[in-house]
């Protein structure tokens, strides 16, 4: 148990940062969706009886036609009749209450949901001042599913958005802890996303010539964009390496240079839109229910998983990360196995880069500000030393996942914004000084 | 191994976790028309919060935007609504965020500056999607296929002309060189320095001599330091007469530079915005005008917009608010400046 707790602290970390948010999140939650209607529905046969007579009144989007089929065809299995009013905008309700209502003698009850109820045209008294228009509409009530507590941070929807929205920064924080593993750093990626970006942008705008871009020609813009970022990369290796630069400098200047070539080459700040049923796919898409960037990022980390732990390729980057002189000696090839690294590690940036085109559909020279640290912050709280030659792949996406849940969780909370900063830099700072307390302490446990 | 499959498992396990089943379970008591224990309900009591608002500004380091914030929070409250407001920080990717994060928390609305009007679209469009009605205020959002249902605004190219006419009416007859700081990263300053340049080019037309030229168009980042070093580079280059920003802060960079210089006396700025700091600097002589925007009234027009919405009322889906000039006199007699 102690041991678990040792070689896991940052999942203590994680664990404890949800619990709070959990306690801190707690509000309450209106339901849309099949269920409510469903419960919405029992309701009312609970409050008129079978033969009632019933409107639903909703919005006309996806989760809300679920929600007012269900109250359709749950009240109609108990033989109520149902008719349904989807408006595009609350402004069209009163209309379409008059068009229904006219004809009839008298309704009971009119079933929305909870933002339904704000809605001027199914307040109280319009509805009784429509009453002398419509005579169906007196005494109509309007109800609306039950509302229950809950953790907004523990729903479905947030947490699926916490990682998908930071799927980016878990693709390249895959790429930066080999690098950090081999003592180096690497401080272009979030220009190199952008570069990544634009340069997608650019070929698919090409081969499309204003037309929507096919699979195929799609996949290969999309390759030229990781192609660029590992060359990319390639370079700040065998710079740092054969040129013996820090890589602080190399990839600071390369930051730089990424930047400026992606605003050069957008020719404005602003997004290149790209119209392509594959990229919107891949990026607002889901499989089984799960949005593709998080299936991509669960591949990656599998696969990088198994590459650094069962490898030769994996044993070498430890190797040189942890003692290069001694790496040489027994032979393993610590120039070559530098660049390699630094050259995956673009080419993992540049796919992130891919994912964020594809979220926003578009190449914005603007991406990715500041991701840089964001990664290494990552990195680091997953428990991978900046000095190189330990840390681990489950680290890093332990790591990720406590900088994402921050980050989210303060949003959900509604802490103020400028108070985020400082929590921020303070909760990095705690999981960090944790991480090291325990090795500390996990040093003195064995040495006894 | 088994480490990382427990943790996908567990990844898996939370993506499959529909918090919607434990409707059914977790009873409530705040409901507000709860009709197991009354068949005829009355309609939400008035003092419950009505919902949320989520508002991501563009960036609250500049007082405009939070002047906003401010104002959207104090109307929306008065009609029972809260507002949580994010700072997107100029970044597209939080902002694209902070939308996903208030449709996770179904939010009655969402209000944006977009960090980029094309950019912003797929999020915007789930937010429609999700039924969520989006507004904008200030910058607007021209990304194709999404639904706005309003936005309030200044009539930057209303603005810009404003600006052109006091340039004329400061440099008089004479004419003279002028320095323009610009950001072209914001559609909005485009707007503006277009409507400079076209009252400025009536003036020049068939004039032989005092003609207003613009020796150089600079990017002074709409900041204060980036304006001083724009204005700086221009001076060695130039033997400037004005200076047009395209906002307060970057304004009053270029009157440090010019101070520097000691040349503070004999060159005019036109700034733009009319933030606190620039009415200030118009009382002192360091600008000579404004064209003054509104945002505390943009912060309350944009939520009595969604409360007209929510009402289905009627109300302009773009409305543009008219700047106006500020001058010397104008800030003398402004009772904020006391």
């Amino acid at each position: 148990m102690k041991k678990f707790l040792y070689d896991n602290g940052s999942v203590v970390v994680l664990v404890l940062l949800c619990l709070y948010y959990a306690i801190a999140t707690v509000d309450t939650i209106y339901p849309v969706g099949p269920a409510a209607g469903r419960q919405l529905a029992r309701q009312l046969v609970a409050a008129y009886g079978d033969s009632t007579e019933v409107m639903v009144v909703v919005g006309e989007s996806a989760s809300e036609r679920e929600f007012a089929e269900a109250v359709r065809s749950e009240l109609e299995s108990s033989g109520a009749a149902v008719h349904v009013l989807l408006a595009d905008k609350p402004a069209t309700v009163r209309q379409g209450l008059v068009e229904f209502a006219s004809g009839r003698q008298k309704m009971d009850a009119i079933a929305t949901h909870h933002a339904g109820m704000q809605w001027g045209p199914l307040q109280a008294d319009r509805l009784q001042a429509l009453a002398s228009e419509v005579p169906a509409l007196r005494d109509v009530k309007v109800h609306e599913p039950r509302s229950y507590r809950w953790p907004t941070f523990f729903t479905q929807a947030n947490l699926i958005n916490v990682i998908n929205q930071n799927s980016a920064i878990f693709i390249i924080a895959i790429g930066m802890t080999m690098v950090i593993i081999c003592a180096g750093i690497d401080l272009s990626v979030g220009s190199l996303v952008a570069l990544a970006a634009v340069v997608v942008a650019i070929v698919a705008e090409k081969v499309s010539a204003g037309q929507p871009v096919s699979t195929p020609a799609m996949l290969l813009c999309c390759a030229a964009g990781v192609l660029m970022c590992a060359l990319w990369g390639m370079g700040s290796g065998i710079v740092s390496t054969y040129f013996r630069v820090p890589a602080f400098i190399v990839t600071l200047a390369i930051m730089s240079m990424a930047r400026g070539l992606a605003f050069t080459l957008a020719g404005s700040p602003e997004g290149i839109s790209i119209d392509s049923a594959f990229l919107t796919e891949l990026g607002t898409g889901r499989t089984m229910g799960i949005p593709n960037p998080i299936l991509v990022m669960i591949v990656l980390y599998s696969a990088s998983h198994i590459f650094m732990t069962r490898t030769r390729f994996g044993r070498y980057i430890y190797a040189v990360g942890g003692n290069p002189e001694a790496a040489r000696l027994s032979g393993v090839p610590v120039k070559g196995i530098l660049v390699m690294v630094y050259a995956a590690g673009g080419a993992l940036t540049g796919l992130a880069g891919v994912i964020e085109t594809a979220r926003f559909e578009s190449g914005d020279p603007k991406l990715g500000e500041g991701f840089e640290l964001q990664v290494i912050a990552a990195v680091v709280v997953g428990g991978t030393s900046l000095f190189g030659g330990e840390g681990r792949i489950v680290g890093t996406l332990v790591g990720a996942l406590i900088i994402a849940v921050i980050d989210n969780g303060l949003n959900m909370a509604g802490v103020d914004s400028y108070a985020q900063m400082i929590v921020f830099g303070l909760l990095i700072l705690a999981a960090a000084l944790l991480e090291q307390l325990k090795k500390y302490a996990w040093k003195r446990m064995s040495a006894k | 191994m088994r480490k990382l499959s427990l943790l996908l498992m567990g990844l898996v396990a939370v993506l499959c976790c529909r918090p919607e089943t434990t409707t059914n379970t977790a009873t409530s008591t705040t409901t507000s028309s709860a009709a197991t224990s009354n068949p005829a309900p009355d309609i939400t009591p008035a003092t419950e919060s009505k919902g949320t608002i989520g508002f991501s500004a563009l960036t609250l380091t500049n007082p405009f935007f939070k002047i906003i914030a401010e104002n959207l929070t104090k109307e929306a409250k008065k009609h029972g609504y809260d507002v949580i407001v994010n700072d997107a920080d100029r970044d597209v990717n939080k902002q694209a965020k902070h939308i996903d994060n208030y449709i996770a928390q179904k939010v009655t609305a969402i209000v944006i500056n977009p960090a980029d009007r094309v950019t912003i679209g797929p999020a915007v469009k789930k937010a429609n999607d999700a039924g969520i009605p989006v507004f904008t205020n200030d910058l607007q959002c021209v990304a194709e296929g999404v639904k706005i249902s309003g936005h309030i605004g200044t009539d930057n190219y209303q603005g810009g002309k404003l600006a052109g006419e006091a340039m004329i009416e400061a440099l008089g007859e004479n004419g003279g060189k002028v320095l323009i700081l610009h950001f072209k990263q914001a559609n909005s300053c485009v707007l503006r320095v277009d409507g400079f340049m076209e009252v400025i080019d009536a003036y020049n037309e068939g004039r032989e001599s005092g003609k207003i030229e613009i020796v150089a168009t600079l990017d002074g980042g709409g900041l204060r330091d980036e304006g001083y070093a724009a204005t700086a580079d221009a001076l060695q280059a130039h033997e400037l007469d004005a200076v047009f920003a395209i906002n307060d802060p970057s304004a009053l960079g270029a009157w440090t530079a010019l101070n520097e210089a000691q040349k503070a006396d004999k060159v005019v700025i036109i700034g733009f915005d009319g933030q606190l700091e620039g009415k200030q600097a118009i009382k002192e002589g360091k600008i000579y005008a404004d064209p003054i925007q509104f945002p505390a009234q943009m912060g309350q027009v944009t939520a009595q917009n969604i409360i007209k919405y929510l009402d289905g009322e009627e109300f302009a889906e773009v409305e543009l608010i008219p700047t106006e000039l500020y001058r010397k006199a104008d800030a003398e007699n402004d009772p904020e400046l006391q």
